[in-house]
C-alpha cells in the first residue's frame, strides 16, 4: 500500500514542532532553564540503579557474606580503601611541591567524626560522562560527601584528586556539582615559576588541556615546550603556586597573540575519590 | 500504547548501547549515531506515516537520556520524519545503493548538526568525513545482511 506524503495540514505541523524544537534549544543553550529536569532525571537514574541494586544484588551478595563470614572483613576492607584514599589525597597535599598549607601540622585527617576539625572533605564520584568529557565543550562532574553535613556551602570550593587540582563547585544541590578545569567556560589563573609571567588559561573543551592566551610583546618571558606551570593564587578561588601541569603545544596566532595549550597533571577519569577543600 | 512503549524501550536500549560504544569509537574520530539511525529505520519500515509529536517527543526523551541541549534530537528527529515520509513513494524506485546513501549521510548530517550545537569550540572536519564513510558502510552493510538472511533480520531495506 503506497503511503501518503505529508498533507499541508502535516506539514504545518512539521514546522511548528521544528520552530519550538528550535526555540527550546535557543532557551537551552542561553539559560540552562532545564538543568533541574536533567539534574532530577540524573539523580533518578542514579538512585533507581542503586535501589535496584540493593534489592537485586545486594541481597545475594549479603547471604554470600553471611555464609563465608566475610562481612566484618569485608566492612573492615572497606574502612581501610578509605583511610588509603585519604592518605593518597593527604600525601598529594603535604608533598613538597604543593602548598596548600605551610606547616604540615596543622593538616588535619578528613575521616574525623568532628567535620569543621578536617581541613578538607572527602567525597566520592557519582557521575561524570566520558563520552561527554571527550568529546564536548561543557565538562562537568557530580560527586558526593561522605559526611552528609548541610551546615557549610560548598560552593566554589576547590576539588582535587591525588595528582591535582581538576575544578570547583559550582551547584550546591544533593550532588555537587564540579565545573572542571577543561570546560570552556572555565578560566583559572596561573603562573610561570619564576614569577613574571601570569595568565588566565581557559578551558579547551578537550580532556585534560587547557588554554592560555597572551600577547608576546607584553609577557616576553620565553615559553618552551614542557615548561611548568602554577596557580597565581590571584582570583582567591585557588591557592596558589599549585601545579597545573605543562606545556603541550604553542600557537603562534598571530604577532600579538599567542596559544599554549597546557596538559594538566591531574584527570579526573583517574580516580573514584577527591578531597574538597572548605571556604 | 504497547507500541509506543515497545518503540520507547527500543530507542532507551539504543542510546544505552550509543553511550557505551561512543567512548570507544571517539579514539578512531567516528560518531555513530544509533538511535537516530535506529528510529529512521523504523519510520522507513513503517506501513502508516509516523507522527511528527511522536518523533518530537521521541527526540525529547533522546535529548534527556543523552544529556544533550533540550530540542537538539527533538528538531533533528521531526526532520528526518518529515524527510523520509515526503520521499516515502520515490524510495520504491531507489536502489539499495541510494537508500544506504540517504540514510549514511543523514546521520552525516546528524553528527554535523550535534557537534556544531555541542562541541563548537573544537569541531573536527576528520571526525565529520570518518562518520560520514563509517556510517555510510554500516547501511550497506545492514542492506548485505537483510538480503542475504532475510529470515532472520526480517527488515525489507
Amino acid at each position: 500500500m503506497a503511503r501518503i506524503t505529508p498533507t499541508p495540514g502535516q506539514k504545518i505541523l512539521y514546522f511548528l514542532l521544528v520552530s519550538l524544537g528550535i526555540g527550546i534549544l535557543y532557551i537551552d543553550i542561553n539559560t540552562n532553564s532545564f538543568q533541574e529536569i536533567k539534574h532530577g532525571y540524573k539523580s533518578l537514574k542514579i538512585s533507581s540503579v542503586y535501589i535496584l541494586k540493593n534489592i537485586s544484588i545486594e541481597p545475594v551478595r549479603r547471604v554470600l557474606n553471611l555464609t563465608k563470614s566475610k562481612k566484618t572483613l569485608l566492612e573492615e576492607n572497606t574502612n581501610l580503601k578509605k583511610a588509603l584514599d585519604a592518605s593518597y589525597l593527604n600525601n598529594y597535599l603535604i608533598s613538597r611541591e604543593n602548598s596548600f598549607y605551610k606547616d604540615d601540622n596543622i593538616l588535619k585527617y578528613p575521616l574525623l567524626d568532628d567535620d569543621f576539625k578536617a581541613n578538607y572533605s572527602l567525597a566520592k564520584l557519582k557521575d561524570l560522562d566520558p563520552n561527554i568529557f571527550k568529546c564536548c565543550d561543557k565538562h562537568r562532574m557530580y560527586i558526593e560527601l561522605f559526611s552528609n553535613s548541610k551546615e557549610q556551602s560548598n560552593l566554589e570550593s576547590v576539588v582535587f584528586n591525588k595528582s591535582g587540582i581538576i575544578g570547583q563547585i559550582t551547584n550546591d544541590g544533593n550532588y555537587l556539582e564540579v565545573i572542571l578545569l577543561t570546560d570552556v567556560s572555565h578560566s583559572i589563573p596561573i603562573k610561570s615559576i619564576s614569577d613574571t609571567f601570569f595568565c588566565n588559561a581557559k578551558g579547551s573543551g578537550r580532556a585534560n588541556i587547557i588554554i592560555c592566551s597572551y600577547n608576546p610583546l607584553i609577557w616576553d618571558e620565553e615559553i618552551l615546550l614542557t615548561k611548568t606551570f602554577y596557580t597565581s593564587g590571584l582570583g582567591g578561588i585557588f591557592p596558589r603556586n599549585i601545579k597545573i601541569g605543562n606545556v603541550s603545544n604553542i600557537l603562534d596566532i598571530s604577532p600579538n597573540l599567542r596559544e599554549i595549550e597546557i596538559a594538566l597533571s591531574a584527570n579526573p577519569l583517574d580516580d573514584e575519590i577527591f578531597g574538597v577543600f572548605k571556604n | 500504547m504497547k507500541d509506543m512503549v515497545k518503540k520507547t524501550i527500543f530507542l532507551m536500549v539504543m542510546s544505552y548501547v550509543e553511550i557505551n560504544i561512543a567512548a570507544t569509537l571517539s579514539n578512531f574520530f567516528i560518531i555513530f549515531p544509533i538511535t537516530f539511525l535506529g528510529y529512521s529505520f523504523y519510520v522507513y519500515r513503517t506501513n502508516s506515516n509516523a507522527n511528527p509529536i511522536e518523533a518530537f517527543l521521541f527526540g525529547l526523551l533522546v535529548d534527556l537520556i543523552h544529556g544533550s541541549y533540550f530540542g537538539l534530537n527533538a528538531t533533528l528527529f521531526c526532520l528526518i520524519t518529515y524527510l523520509i515520509n515526503s520521499y516515502s513513494n520515490a524510495f520504491k524506485i531507489f536502489s539499495y545503493l541510494q537508500v544506504c546513501l540517504f540514510f549514511g549521510l543523514s546521520a552525516t548530517a546528524y553528527v554535523g548538526f550535534t557537534q556544531l550545537v555541542l562541541n563548537i569550540y573544537n569541531f573536527s572536519y576528520i571526525t565529520l568525513l570518518v562518520s560520514s564513510f563509517f556510517n555510510i558502510i554500516f547501511c550497506i552493510l545492514v542492506a548485505i545482511f537483510t538480503s542475504y538472511f532475510p529470515k532472520i533480520s526480517r527488515l525489507k531495506i
